[in-house]
């Protein structure tokens, strides 16, 4: 059974106000008394809960800054929850930066390989998509090269074709992504769309409100690290439009 | 689609999550899930190491032999150091070859997470597999370099013994000591990057205080509680002992225990104290 669940659910961040203190500003300046240089608590999400299963096509819309990688992250496990209860039950897959963690010294396939592991998956599970993902990037013989040689064109196609080829059940996915020249970019519109139905779950966060309302079966408002809304995606997106539409007002008058 | 048959059969990964706790420090069912990421990182590391360099893997064995005649030269007509009747180069060869891996495996490790922020902020898995795969980098170069100790001993004519085939039990207690070593320098560095800085300084002292390049701590005349004393450094007990495996020469049991106690204890210390760590890497880094 695949699930995403969240119970309560925050995420705090610690920053000094100085930042890192050196030994010297520490002693000097007496920076390790609490008044000099005082713990920041960032709340990135506040109480948070919410649960998605089988089929939920999820869309997380918000200005910038009001926590929408931060739960992508979360969801994803790079981020742990402070406090509150996260549950993520089947294979994930995050898909925040096409050209992650590329090394340039190795070649086209060896990154395949690399990057294949990165996101979890098995030699078993990856061998037999090694083939389609090189015919989708049509890379050709370049992929017996290093990285090194490769136009940036070429490295996010590369990126593309495999981030695309991974068939996760709970997919997440922080923006759309573009991807090199037109005839490319029609193909990957259409992988993405397919990528889209086979996953169990998605997880997207995006700025483009007329394709969140195209592809997701519910919207989650986030504002301030709180959760707004959530909804039908007609309503959410309506109600969000509605409340950018009064802040541009404002700003203008 | 055509891949939804291999994905039935794949192993179905759980991922939950409370507040604390639950991130324990050695998941070995999910390590062992991520092994192929840890052999393309230890991969990754050794051609990293020796790129654009013009002798190549050759490094791995040429670092050892020119500190080894550095010292051979240094010892052997300046203070002369009992060494059981092998000859000097032979026997510090010997001592080096751990030493080498042991200390590569910490200095390594220690900015092994530094230098993978861009990974950590954007993905998720094992953050352990990162310094794991300098130590698997290191023990390949070890490997590579053991082959010469085994020509030394031939062309010296020095007899070994059917000790010899303890060996890997050595290299493994070594590994666990580098581990508990790697994952508490690895962990703090994050925090703190002076780390990094004092590491070359610390490897220096470390190295005059394990018998790679000298004897056992009697030969220097120090009495037995010294050396025991001495043992609390993991390195010392178990290269004393990876070289009498070699040679076939007497066993010290005493420092072998405090230097596996010691190593044991570094390694539950330093797995604590990444796990504590582990949770914040992704917004200090």
């Amino acid at each position: 059974m695949v699930k995403v669940s969240l119970q309560n659910v925050n995420v705090q961040f610690e920053v000094r106000r100085h930042g890192r203190v050196t030994l010297k500003e520490y002693v000097l300046k007496g920076m390790f008394r609490r008044k000099r240089n005082p713990v920041i608590t960032v709340d990135a999400l506040r109480d948070v809960s919410f649960e998605a299963h089988e089929g939920d096509r999820l869309g997380v819309i918000g200005h910038n800054g009001a926590g929408k990688s931060t739960l992508l992250k979360l969801i994803a496990g790079v981020y742990p929850p402070t406090t509150g209860k996260r549950e993520v039950v089947g294979r994930t897959s995050s898909l925040f930066d096409v050209t992650l963690g590329f090394e340039l010294d190795a070649s086209g396939w060896e990154n395949i390989k690399y990057r294949a592991y990165l996101l979890g998956e098995t030699p078993r599970s990856i061998g037999p998509k090694m083939k389609e993902i090189a015919d989708f990037s049509e890379l050709g013989e370049y992929l017996d090269m290093p990285l090194r040689y490769y136009s940036t064109g070429m490295i996010v196609r590369l990126g593309f074709s495999i981030a695309t080829a991974i068939h996760p059940e709970i997919l997440i996915v922080d923006e759309v992504l573009g991807a090199g020249d037109k005839a490319f970019l029609a193909k990957a519109r259409q992988r993405m769309d397919e990528m889209f139905q086979t996953a169990s779950l998605v997880v997207l966060a995006s700025h483009d409100l007329n394709a969140m309302e195209e592809l997701c079966s519910r919207v989650i408002w986030m504002d301030h690290g709180t959760i707004r809304e959530m909804g039908k995606p007609s309503d959410v997106i309506a109600a969000y439009s509605a409340q950018q539409a009064e802040q541009t007002a404002k700003l203008a008058a | 689609m055509a891949d939804s048959d291999t994905r039935t059969d794949s192993p179905k990964s759980q991922m939950l999550v409370a507040p604390s706790n639950t991130w324990r420090f050695l998941d070995l069912r999910e390590l062992w899930r991520y092994r192929e990421l840890f052999y393309f990182l230890a991969w990754r590391d050794v051609k990293v190491r020796y790129k654009q360099t013009i002798l190549g893997g050759a490094w791995a064995v040429l670092q050892p032999l020119l500190m080894m005649v550095a010292f051979t030269f240094m010892f052997q007509r300046i203070a002369k150091v009992d060494t059981n009747g092998i000859p000097y180069p032979v026997y510090v060869f010997a001592g080096l070859l751990p030493w080498i891996y042991f200390s590569n495996s910490i200095s390594q490790a220690t900015n092994s997470l530094v230098a993978s922020q861009n990974l950590i902020t954007k993905v998720y898995f094992p953050r352990v597999i990162l310094p794991a795969a300098s130590i698997g980098a290191s023990l390949f170069d070890f490997a590579i370099a053991f082959g010469v100790i085994a020509v030394m001993m031939l062309w010296y004519g020095v007899p070994t013994s059917f000790t010899i085939l303890l060996l890997p039990i050595f290299v493994m207690l070594i590994s666990l000591a580098a581990a508990g070593f790697a994952v508490l320098l690895s962990g703090l560095a994050v925090a703190y990057r002076d780390v990094r800085y004092v590491m070359p300084f610390l490897v220096q002292a470390w190295l005059f205080l394990t018998p790679s390049v000298y004897t056992s701590a009697e030969s220097l005349q120090l009495s037995r509680a010294v050396s025991l004393l001495l043992a609390v450094n993991p390195a010392h007990g178990l290269i004393l002992n990876f070289r009498a495996a070699i040679f076939g020469t007497e066993f010290d049991a005493a420092c072998l225990g405090v230097s596996t106690a010691s190593a044991a204890m570094v390694f539950i210390l330093g797995g604590i104290t990444f796990r504590r760590v582990e949770r914040r890497f992704a917004d200090i880094i």
